[in-house]
């Protein structure tokens, strides 16, 4: 019961954090100097019916606090329950409508649905190459403490952490692709997709087609996450096997390699765990950058399309939606935390 | 006499540091009897736990085991032999994984000082004594769980089998040194170190984890190596004590004999430092300074500075250890101290205060700190 | 182990109030002294900066002395002017590095689409980087620092209402925060200037956090009560106790985070929105570069090992400077 009601709370508390999300992307959009439909109709001849049409339109004719409100979604929830003045508000976040794509001429949400999955796909591959390769690395860097094996993982680890992840990319794209043409330099095949959208014939070598694709990227966004987790294990690592229930295992007869693999390695991944949700807002720049490089149509893409497009509400909406996958995503490795150290979710420490 | 089960001969482990060699244990050695517990006594740093380590060969680097003996019920766990140059370990030595299979937790055990940290925070208290019976114990995962229960049980935890499942910090300190017990006993081993278990315990549970042990000390018919600092404990639980002072033992004897026919100032010392109900606070009497570190013993008796009995050959003879008294039983009592020997002590005037050639403190800190 | 307790105390007692923190800093300074990755993070570091400093004279002595703005006299006197095309004629001049066919000794690395010389903005673009690291981390280093001592010291309602923005402001990243705030701040003209503020108002939620959680272990120290007991001020005890004390953690947090910003700054010239062209910046040069990964790929080398020698000058600093201050890992 304990981990659920932790779920829970946990849950509960990240509202404040979401609602402020909101609040901040909002008014950083709208502390642009100027008129928003002028630029956003920048390159356009527009009459000034027109511009009043899209103002109307986009709420834009209101004072900007009822303009946050309509946006959040209060608003429609005001109105609903019939406060004069509010009914007939559009809906807003609240009710899963984050605005209208001026440029795509589609709901945000709708290109929320096809432009999430892609990033996911990427920031998990990058996260499992990162914890595949990391992990083991890292313990078997502290078990062989101060031998060549680890000094090689620490200069590893050292340029892991230098190392800009799109660099990285390019980097990989000359080798791998241009040079030796081995991989794609671009674009993914999605595994949700029908084979014969890409011209396949069966589901595996659609699979084969995905994996192809996304080693590039996934291994240029997870460098970094590679480098950082490495060394918390390590050192992680390191500082568990002088722990006292460590000695004790050995003094008990138990093997060397039980106990790196059980009771040293499972408490030392507490920081290891801790270390990942802080690393997800970094992987979520490193994302957007990757998603350049590549030619991949996320949410980075799409941020960068909206902002060069002065596409507003898109703009808002694909910033207040990477916020929310960072908190889902904090919310997740919190959990996997409690799950880990029994003391987490009876609320005895953190 | 019954049959002695360990023999330590002039063991010595050093640690290399940075700042040179300490000598951690410098030719100790003692036995334990079927049956008997006995202690070992010391202020920390005097080399206490790092002898019950080399007993088990569990010195890690920094550290080695550099010489002397240690043989348990004829097998050899540490043994050496001398080519002229250099020592090499002997061919009947037990190899690591023998020492791993056949000698730790199934044959000897050990509690740790600090219940807090002696147990793994992300298992359960049961899981982990379930795990340490069925690795030691040829029972399979179900039978051990059983054990494990019973053995919970035994130690006074009450409602065993509910609180098997339960985590460490679900439990008190008392609770957990009494699941250390738990598990050592499960496993069923002839010795059991118990390397200052109830230090970090408060007085009444102290009480209450001695009485434990005693009852089942004698069930079991186990033989415990108590490491302590304090004599009041020594008193309440041990047959035959061995008192270390900086990587050597002083003093060695039945427990009677060594509290009401001391032999060794240093024990003395120890014995006046404890508070006894028939004197006030007043008539305690700290003993002075502090020990000096093991990398740069002092010459002659190492006790010497801080010897209220010095006297001048003190500071140029190493006493040997050496039979100093009778004993009714006849089981040998041993000091090392020139009291006991033909040197001119007798003769010679007292030392002025030692305290000017006490090596400063921090120092001594300093050099201690690669035997961590 | 019963052995060595006494030395495990004065570690933790170590950096206790003023008088200790003097032994702590010459001890430190020893301890990097005497680890050699430290000092050679030291040595990259005062390389770039040496660089850096050089480069910037260079620029605003011209621009003062000669009343042209943003010139490189001293530059061009001696090599390449980095912003200048050669020859405005012609659009398409890249040359590739010398060991390349095409390429010559005139221009060891090459020149860029417009015939610039190569090694020359790679120098140049040191100021950039080096710069925006130090100011952007020094700004939100100053609000962190601000906020998390309020935060932590007084707790309550304030300490609530400022954790809850630190959050939120944390939950966005800080390339999509500073990206936006950059665009939208600026007025759709981004501008590396903007770029620093950015990252300043990005990076306080890591320091804010770090210094609250030690100010809230300082606070309970025997000599801050007893400062209170005898009626020291709150603002005096924050500014003399609390922050002193906290301040070796954000020492190493600081450095380590500079080579977070050039990484961040990178990125954002990289999209376009950081330094802005002609300006020599290694992140707009691999942006620039990035369309030129066929043909030369060589262009694109050269920019992302400038940035990541001098990222990683800064990190084996300030994992030297956390082992000095930490000595419970080696």
């Amino acid at each position: 019961m304990g981990l659920l009601r932790y779920t829970l709370n946990r849950v509960l508390q990240s509202i404040p954090v979401m609602f402020g999300i909101a609040v901040i992307t909002f008014l950083l959009v709208n502390s642009m100097p100027g008129n928003p439909v002028d630029i956003m109709l920048a390159e356009q001849e527009a009459s000034p019916e027109l511009i009043a049409a899209i103002e109307a339109r986009y709420g834009l004719d209101e004072p900007l606090h009822i303009q946050f409100l309509n946006y959040i979604g209060l608003s429609w929830i005001l109105g609903a329950v019939g406060i004069p003045g509010f009914v007939g508000s559009p809906p807003g976040i609240l009710q899963g409508d984050l605005g209208f794509s001026m440029y795509y001429e589609r709901p945000v949400a709708d290109l929320m649905l096809t432009r999430l999955p892609p990033t996911l796909l990427l920031m998990i591959s990058a996260f499992a190459f990162a914890i595949a390769t990391a992990v083991p690395l890292g313990v078997l860097a502290a078990k062989r403490r101060n031998q060549p094996a680890d000094h090689v993982s620490r200069v590893v680890a050292l340029i892991g952490v230098s190392t800009p992840s799109f660099w990285i990319g390019i980097m990989l794209i000359i080798l791998f692709s241009v040079q030796l043409g081995w991989l794609p330099s671009g674009r993914l095949v999605y595994p949700w997709r029908d084979p014969s959208h890409y011209g396949l014939t069966s589901q595996w070598e659609l699979y084969y087609q995905t994996v192809r694709h996304l080693i590039l990227p996934m291994v240029a966004l997870g460098t970094l996450q590679m480098a950082t987790i490495m060394r918390v294990e390590r050192s992680s690592m390191i500082e568990s096997l002088q722990k006292e229930y460590v000695q004790l295992a050995r003094a008990y007869g138990v093997s060397e390699r039980k106990i790196m693999r059980k009771h040293a390695f499972r408490p030392s991944q507490l920081p290891v765990v801790t270390l990942i949700g802080l690393n997800l807002t970094s992987a979520i720049g490193g994302a957007v950058l990757i998603e350049m490089v590549f030619s991949i149509n996320g949410m980075g893409r799409l941020l960068i399309q909206a902002i060069q497009t002065h596409d507003y509400q898109l703009t808002i909406g694909t910033t207040v939606v990477i916020g929310f996958v960072f908190v889902i995503g904090v919310i997740i490795t919190d959990i996997s935390y409690a799950y880990i150290d029994p003391r987490v979710s009876y609320g005895e420490e953190n | 006499m019954s049959e002695t089960i360990l023999e330590v001969t002039d063991l010595k482990t050093q640690f290399y540091t940075e700042r040179g060699v300490v000598r951690a244990v410098d030719g100790v050695s003692f036995d334990v009897k079927q049956g008997e517990i006995v202690g070992l006594v010391g202020e920390s740093g005097a080399g206490k736990s790092v002898t019950t380590s080399s007993v088990m060969r569990l010195i890690e680097e920094p550290g080695e085991v550099v010489g002397g003996e240690v043989d348990y019920m004829g097998r050899t766990i540490v043994g050496f032999d001398d080519t002229g140059e250099e020592l090499v370990p002997r061919d009947d030595m037990l190899s690591e994984s023998e020492m791993r299979e056949d000698v730790r937790g199934n044959e000897i055990a050990i509690i740790f000082q600090d219940p807090m940290e002696s147990l793994n925070p992300v298992y359960t208290v049961g899981g982990q004594v379930k795990e340490f019976i069925e690795i030691n114990r040829d029972i399979d995962g179900k039978e051990a769980k059983a054990e494990a229960i019973e053995m919970l049980r035994r130690v006074g935890i009450p409602e065993a089998a509910e609180r098997y499942d339960d985590y460490p910090h679900e439990f008190s300190g008392g609770m957990r040194q009494r699941v250390l017990i738990a598990m050592a006993l499960g496993c069923r081993p002839n010795l059991i170190i118990a390397d200052e278990p109830t230090t970090a315990l408060d007085v009444t549970v102290e009480g209450q984890i001695l009485e434990l042990v005693d009852d089942l000390q004698e069930e079991f018919g186990t033989s415990f190596i108590w490491v302590t600092h304090d004599m009041g404990v020594v008193a309440e639980i041990c047959d035959r004590v061995n008192v270390m002072y900086l990587g050597q033992i002083v003093e060695q004897g039945p427990v009677d004999e060594i509290f009401h026919d001391t032999q060794h100032p240093y024990t003395e010392a120890l014995l006046n430092s404890i508070p006894r109900p028939d004197r006030t606070v007043g008539d305690l009497e700290p003993i002075e300074g502090t020990m000096p570190g093991a990398m740069n013993p002092p010459s002659g008796c190492r006790f010497h500075p801080r010897c209220p009995d010095a006297r001048e050959p003190c500071r140029e003879v190493a006493p040997e250890f050496r039979v100093a008294a009778e004993t009714a039983d006849g089981s040998p009592h041993r000091a090392a101290c020139l009291k006991h020997e033909d040197v001119g002590y007798w003769d010679a005037g007292p030392l002025d205060s030692g305290a000017s050639e006490t090596t400063p403190a921090g120092a001594d800190a300093a050099a201690e700190e690669g035997e961590r | 182990m019963a052995i060595g307790e006494q030395q495990t105390q004065e570690d933790s007692d170590g950096g206790g109030d003023g008088v200790e923190a003097n032994v702590g800093w010459r001890y430190t300074l020893d301890k990097i002294k005497s680890d050699a990755t430290a000092r050679f993070g030291l040595y990259v570091i005062a390389a770039v900066a040496t660089v850096a400093i050089v480069t910037t004279i260079d620029a605003n002595l011209s621009r003062l002395t000669l009343g042209r703005v943003e010139d490189f006299a001293l530059a061009e006197s001696v090599w390449y002017h980095p912003e200048r095309h050669p020859d405005p004629g012609t659009t398409e001049r890249r040359m590739p590095p010398f060991f390349v066919e095409g390429g010559s000794l005139e221009h060891p690395l090459g020149t860029d689409r417009n015939g610039r010389d190569y090694i020359s903005r790679l120098v140049y673009g040191t100021r950039i980087s080096f710069f925006v690291g130090i100011v952007a981390t020094a700004l939100g280093m100053l609000g962190g620092v601000l906020i998390g001592a309020v935060s932590g010291y007084y707790g309550g309602w304030i300490d609530d209402v400022l954790m809850r923005a630190v959050e939120t402001l944390y939950a966005i990243p800080p390339l999509v925060l500073v990206i936006v705030f950059t665009v939208f701040v600026s007025g759709g003209d981004p501008d590396i200037t903007y770029a620093v503020f950015g990252v300043g108002i990005a990076f306080i939620p890591v320091f804010a956090r770090l210094i609250r959680s030690r100010v809230l272990s300082v606070r309970e120290m025997d000599y801050v009560e007893a400062a209170r007991a005898t009626g020291v001020k709150d603002r005096d005890i924050l500014r003399r106790h609390v922050i002193p004390n906290s301040f070796a953690p954000v020492l190493v947090l600081a450095t380590l985070q500079i080579g977070v910003t050039i990484l961040i700054v990178a990125g954002l010239s990289f999209l376009g929105y950081g330094a802005q062209p002609p300006t020599p910046d290694w992140g707009e040069m691999l942006r620039i570069s990035h369309q030129y990964m066929h043909s030369n790929p060589w262009m694109s080398i050269w920019p992302g090992l400038a940035i990541l020698i001098t990222i990683m000058g800064f990190n084996l600093f300030g994992d030297g400077l956390q082992d000095a201050l930490d000595p419970r890992i080696k």
